[in-house]
């Protein structure tokens, strides 16, 4: 398809039209012919059949109880749900959210609309936590060497050795990850100080450690600054995914989209530099693949650039040649320097110079102070790997008396291997405080774990400021205790969370605001509001020290050899998700590749090697007492061709279970690899020297091993376009992405869009819309692809996890997915486009009119309903919907795991094996808005009917309301010029439009685009 | 000629005569073993005049007929939910804190009090004790430790399938009767299923009501009428409406 001239394709065989493309397309066509079977026969089964099922299907509906509240509290009505204000534990970024409770327990995280920096958005981690608080494999009480014991005497024996170790003057060591409490901290400060020996370590298992420690150097503090992208006019960005994984992407991709207001004619540019492909690189406005040995130099050069208009000599000598063509570095420097106070240059590389390349960029640009924030900087990373090396050299000696791991998994996260898990074994005392049995807890001498965070008192400070609550939603499962009691209690102060929780903001955060005097009051306006806005604690920042500068001359980037680069994915992050099937299953943005990780390569090194995708090679390390890595090899368009990209966070112990996640049947294969695990662990390619931990610094050669391992990768399932060879007599390729530049768009706001004619329509009076109809309006320029709305769409809506074998047949049940189209651009880069699609409720529905007993209909009010009561499972809908929107049920997905099933949408039918489902604009929601409204005698407000997925993009992409209300937003924007419709040459009229995605670019013709 | 030989064994086993007597069997099989189970074809008319024994004889004749206690005060989840609810124990108390028994027990007690002069006992009826027991609290109303709290396990009387999501509250808020769907309830002793709430049923009262107003005269709620519909707001005009999501989602 393309648009213009522009050739649009969603993998690499389709774009080469090769056979491979044509058989895996072709596949949901493909039929297993019958076994010989005739008529007759056929006739006798089905007569039996339905005799059988007539017979024992009638029958009195069972006895059905009705059991109320013995006394039931006045703001709980059965049915209704109560929305609490707390904040995501998902990671350390602290987005607010608000927690939908229904009968006693929470059913949806949603983002909190008020919240200061997430406004409202929230992350498909955040999203899928809830799993994790009904999750049957969490420990429900504390363990002695595996063995259940009471926590009074876990406690009693903990403090016994404590003080042995104490009186010894042993060393105690607590290894957490970035703990944001300031509660939390203070009773740890509080245990500390009673010891003579003893140290709080804090890692990040995605560090940014170097990032913080080029502050130490440069401004005198080590410490993470806040970004304010909302402001900055040019950003550039070096290996720093903002947007997908880097720090507090809920927070900066609201900001981002902020900048790119082209209604507003407001548009920021973007140019990103990275080794391989990342969310943040898809939306880039100019893209460079860029070898993480290079980066050092093309900094240098930026940085000679930048310094020579801001009138500064630096006399460095003359660096390596720049990866990327000095033109173009020149015209980023001009543009850097013309917007000079609004200029951002990020960098999320582990070398310390590197990093202090980029604090020098900004401070020649005089981003601080607005761009970038030091005086109240984010606390969501305080990392520090070179306390991790001391750790781990202490661990190695035999120094460590007492371990306590809290937040981690140092035996899965750090590079080591089993010598690590060794060392750590032989800890006297090793205490882990995990949720489940994970690598660090199975080695632990006690386990005492932890709460989930939707049940249990915490409190936040993640950014310098704004302090947050987090406030149970649900009776604790178990015999957990947070950190904060159990620390607490250590100090000899047994409370509960609740009241060690007040006592703390008493003391400390109170004192900070003056807006209200009461603390009674102050308490449960912060409850109620999830979070509050105090006095930001004062940063003392030096002048920059200009003696920190160096420059980096040499390339490190090897000529003969890969650099593995290891990264975190958007749905496992560092491995803590590994738990989860939702984000196991949710397909990763970039390859849409699910239940598994691999080696990414770019086309070229793949075709150099000569393998394809599923192939396995072989990744040789040079350091000595590496295992080797054997991986399933991924073609990657837009990757540097010597870099070979490997997700961390996969082959975790937890993800044992998803062995047979999916229907048992004879063909059935297993979710797991042959190890046992969904996907390899790769921590032990990580580097911790030199008091930073590296993630692109293994060298590898690669080979092949002539095995195979089928990725279920969804990439070409569900495919809107049609091969050259297959289209009719002189028709192009469907324009179903449609963008433009910004130039052209400046010129004219339609451009880019290939409008069709408003065909005539033979049913003219068939759907009058007397009343509301709804419409939705997704921008595609604001959507980054992060999958949050996959994800929500999955929880409101009940739709099952069907493993890794149904998601390689193209059974995938995702109502909503996010198609993900390359397209050429110029300087040999691709551009990356995402386009979100569901069921786009047409208003000529080619389902309707097929299916044979009217299960699909058109509803009063613009939605193409599914009745599943009423559908039979004939699949002629799915067969004739041109977008492909609709999932069948193959089998019966629905688990007996009763403890999972209290996720479930009471709202939303559970469907059973047989029955077709589709995106129905979240059907539920609307009628509640409608029935409320009604209740009380008011129109439906535009917003009070929100869809899950608009409710979760934390970039607000998705418009959706009345079209029948002039004033609704998504009126207004299906009159905007940008707005095109997929397919709308077929004249199905469907009720979702699209936004074209305008890049910043200067070409005006797409002509001018192609190098 | 081996070829068709081979083919047509391989039928037997698959069709002709040899898959009629394994069908043959197997209906007679499965007839045998669940004929025990067809002790109710309720297919004509549902579940209607289901009137199945409660745990606690609550008479509606009582308090809804007699003493006229409106639907909405025990049922208060009718006008706010989906679910019309059975009321939570303490809506019970909130009378028989001080009701405990008939008029005529209490009178009983008081006469004979009266006549061997002494004060009078508090008498609890049987039923009314049930509550008690519930809440796990004495005759004199303090709580009670030799009794366990126990929610009360009420018989649910009226069910719909669970692909069917029936809401109370447009229906509350349009003016619908609650005695339209559930009967004359204030003349039960003991609740039964009136009407046989097929879907059949529904549909034919939301087609109605469109055109012949709620109560068949063309009488809508004032704020609803025809002549005020079209300035009204859509959410608020009296519209049943029938297309499948309304119900089935």
């Amino acid at each position: 398809m393309s648009s213009g001239n522009k050739h649009y394709w969603k993998a690499l065989e389709e774009k080469e039209g090769g056979p491979e493309f044509l058989k895996d397309a072709a596949r949901d066509l493909v039929e297993r012919g019958p076994r010989h079977f005739g008529r007759r026969d056929f006739l006798k089964a089905a007569g039996f059949t339905v005799g059988t099922a007539f017979a024992t299907g009638c029958r009195r509906a069972p006895l059905q109880k009705a059991i109320p509240l013995l006394s039931q509290p006045e703001e709980i009505v059965p049915g209704r749900c109560l929305f609490y204000a707390s904040t995501c534990g998902g990671c350390s970024a602290g987005c607010g959210l608000l927690a939908k409770v229904r009968d006693g327990r929470p059913i949806k995280l949603e983002g909190n609309p008020e919240h200061p920096f997430s406004n409202g958005g929230l992350c498909a981690t955040g999203q899928a936590s809830i799993l994790g608080l009904y999750d049957s494999q969490r420990l429900q009480h504390p363990l002695k060497q595996g063995n259940k014991i009471s926590r009074d005497a876990a406690d009693r024996e903990i403090l016994a050795r404590l003080a042995s170790i104490r009186s010894q003057h042993g060393a105690v060591r607590f290894l957490t990850g970035t703990i944001t409490s300031p509660s939390v901290l203070a009773a740890l400060e509080e245990v500390l100080k009673s010891l003579p020996d003893a140290r709080h370590v804090v890692y990040d298992p995605v560090s940014n450690s170097a990032l913080l420690d080029a502050y130490a150097q440069t401004h005198g503090t080590r410490l993470l600054p806040r970004f304010h992208f909302e402001s900055a006019g040019v950003i550039a960005s070096f290996d720093a995914d903002f947007l997908g994984t880097w720090i507090s992407p809920v927070e900066y991709t609201a900001a981002y989209r902020a900048g790119r207001n082209l209604e507003e004619r407001r548009v920021s540019y973007h140019v990103q530099f990275e080794p391989r492909m990342s969310v943040t690189g898809t939306k880039a406005d100019q893209r460079f693949a860029v070898a993480p040995g290079d980066f050092g130099v093309l900094l240098t050069h930026l940085t000679g650039l930048v310094a020579k208009r801001a009138g500064i000599s630096l006399n460095w000598a003359e660096p390596d040649a720049s990866p990327v063509p000095m033109s173009f570095l020149e015209g980023l420097a001009e543009q850097l320097w013309h917007a000079r106070g609004r200029s951002l240059v990020l960098c999320g590389s582990q070398a310390i110079e590197e990093q202090v390349l980029a604090n020098y960029l900004n401070h020649l640009l005089g981003s601080y102070g607005t761009t970038i924030d030091l005086e109240r900087p984010s606390l969501q990373m305080q990392g520090n790997d070179q306390d991790l090396e001391s750790l781990v050299r202490e661990l190695h000696a035999g120094k460590v008396h007492a371990l306590f791991v809290y937040g981690v998994n140092p035996a899965f996260d750090l590079p080591g291997g089993d010598e690590l898990r060794g060392v750590l074994s032989r800890v006297p005392l090793l205490v882990s405080f995990s949720q489940r049995m994970d690598e660090t807890a199975f080695l632990a001498g006690y386990v005492l774990p932890e709460p989930h965070f939707l049940e249990s008192w915490n409190d936040t400070e993640a950014v310098n400021g704004v302090a947050s609550i987090s406030q149970p939603t649900v009776h604790p499962f178990g015999e957990t205790r947070s950190l904060l009691e159990t620390l607490s209690a250590w100090n000899g102060k047994s409370k509960s969370g609740y009241e060690l929780l007040r006592e703390s903001w008493r003391a400390r955060v109170f004192p900070r605001q003056k807006k209200e005097s009461n603390f009674d009051a102050f308490w449960d306006r912060s409850v109620h509001d999830g979070y509050t806005e105090v006095e930001a604690a004062v940063f003392k920042t030096k002048p920059f020290d200009l003696r920190a500068v160096q420059p980096i001359l040499r390339s490190s980037a090897a000529l003969d050899k890969f650099a593995l680069v290891l990264y975190p994915t958007v749905s496992m992050l560092d491995g803590r998700n590994a738990y989860n099937p939702w984000l196991h299953e949710l397909p990763d943005p970039i390859s849409k590749v699910t239940w598994d990780n691999y080696a990414s390569l770019s086309p070229a090194a793949a075709k150099k090697l000569g393998v394809n995708n599923g192939d396995v090679i072989h990744l040789d390390a040079s350091r000595t007492g590496l295992r080797t890595l054997e991986l399933p090899a991924y073609i990657q368009p837009g990757q540097h061709d010597r870099v070979v990209g490997v997700a961390l966070g996969y082959g975790s112990k937890l993800s044992a279970r998803f062995a047979k996640v999916g229907p048992q049947w004879i063909d059935a294969l297993l979710s797991v690899g042959d190890n046992g695990l969904v996907g390899q662990n790769v921590a032990s390619y990580l580097e911790l020297k030199n008091g930073v931990l590296h993630y692109s610094s293994t060298q590898v050669t690669l080979s092949r091993t002539g095995k195979q391992r089928e990725l279920a990768c969804t990439q070409i399932h569900n495919t809107l376009t049609v091969p050259e060879h297959l289209r009719p007599g002189g028709s192009g390729a469907r324009p179903i992405v449609q963008e433009t530049t910004l130039a052209a768009f400046l010129k004219d706001p339609q451009s880019g869009v290939e409008d069709d004619e408003e065909k005539e329509d033979l049913w003219p009076t068939d759907h009058p819309y007397t009343g509301p109809r709804w419409g939705m309006v997704i921008d595609l320029n604001a959507c980054t692809g992060c999958s949050s709305c996959v994800i929500a769409c999955q929880i409101e809506n009940n739709i099952p996890v069907v493993g890794r074998d149904e998601v390689r047949r193209n059974r995938e049940m995702h109502w909503m997915r996010i198609d993900r189209y390359y397209s050429e651009s110029d300087h040999g880069q691709v551009d990356v486009a995402h386009q979100p699609l569901m069921c786009q409720q047409c208003e000529n529905a080619p389902c309707e009119t097929v299916c044979p007993v009217l299960a699909t209909v058109h509803s009063e009010d613009g939605l193409n309903q599914q009745v599943y009561n009423r559908c039979v499972g004939t699949r002629y809908c799915a067969n004739n919907c041109p977008y492909k929107g609709r999932r069948f049920n193959w089998f019966n997905y629905s688990h007996d795991d009763q403890l999972q099933n209290l996720v479930l949408n009471p709202d939303v039918t559970v469907r059973s094996r047989g029955v077709m489902e589709k995106c129905t604009f979240c059907v539920q929601r609307i009628q509640e808005a409608k029935i409320e409204a009604k209740r009380r005698g008011e129109k439906v407000v535009d917003g009070a009917a929100q869809t899950a997925c608009q409710q979760s993009c934390p970039a607000h992409a998705i418009y959706f309301g009345d079209l029948n209300d002039p004033s609704s937003r998504v009126s207004k924007m299906m009159q905007n010029p940008r707005r095109y419709r997929v397919l709308e040459e077929l004249n199905v009229r469907p009720a979702v439009g699209y936004l074209t995605v305008v890049r910043n670019r200067d070409q005006e013709s797409k002509e001018e685009q192609h190098g | 000629m081996t070829e068709t030989l081979n083919q047509s064994r391989l039928r037997n086993y698959l069709g002709g005569t040899f898959l009629t007597l394994v069908l043959l069997t197997a209906l007679a099989f499965s007839l045998l073993v669940l004929v025990p189970k067809f002790n109710a074809y309720a297919l004509p008319g549902n579940q209607r005049g289901y009137e199945p024994a409660q745990p606690i004889a609550f008479s509606h004749r009582l308090h809804a007929g007699e003493l006229q206690v409106q639907c909405l005060y025990c049922h208060s989840g009718a006008e706010r939910s989906r679910h019309a609810g059975i009321p939570a124990t303490n809506v019970c108390m909130n009378c028989h804190r001080f009701v405990s028994a008939p008029l005529g027990a209490i009178r009983a007690e008081d006469d004979a009090a009266k006549k061997e002069g002494r004060e009078p006992r508090r008498v609890v009826s049987p039923e009314i004790r049930k509550i008690y027991d519930a809440l796990a609290i004495n005759d004199q109303m303090k709580p009670d430790a030799t009794k366990a709290s126990k929610p009360i396990q009420w018989v649910k009387v009226h069910n719909l399938p669970d692909f069917v999501y029936f809401d109370h509250r447009p229906h509350v808020n349009a003016g619908v009767a609650c005695q339209k769907c559930h009967g004359p309830v204030e003349t039960m002793e003991r609740v039964r299923q009136v009407e046989d709430l097929s879907m059949g049923w529904c549909v034919n009262c939301h087609r109605a009501v469109d055109r012949t107003g709620l109560d068949g005269k063309g009488n809508f709620t004032a704020a609803s009428a025809p002549a005020a519909q079209a300035s009204t707001p859509v959410s608020h005009r009296v519209y049943a409406s029938i297309d499948c999501s309304t119900c089935h989602y």
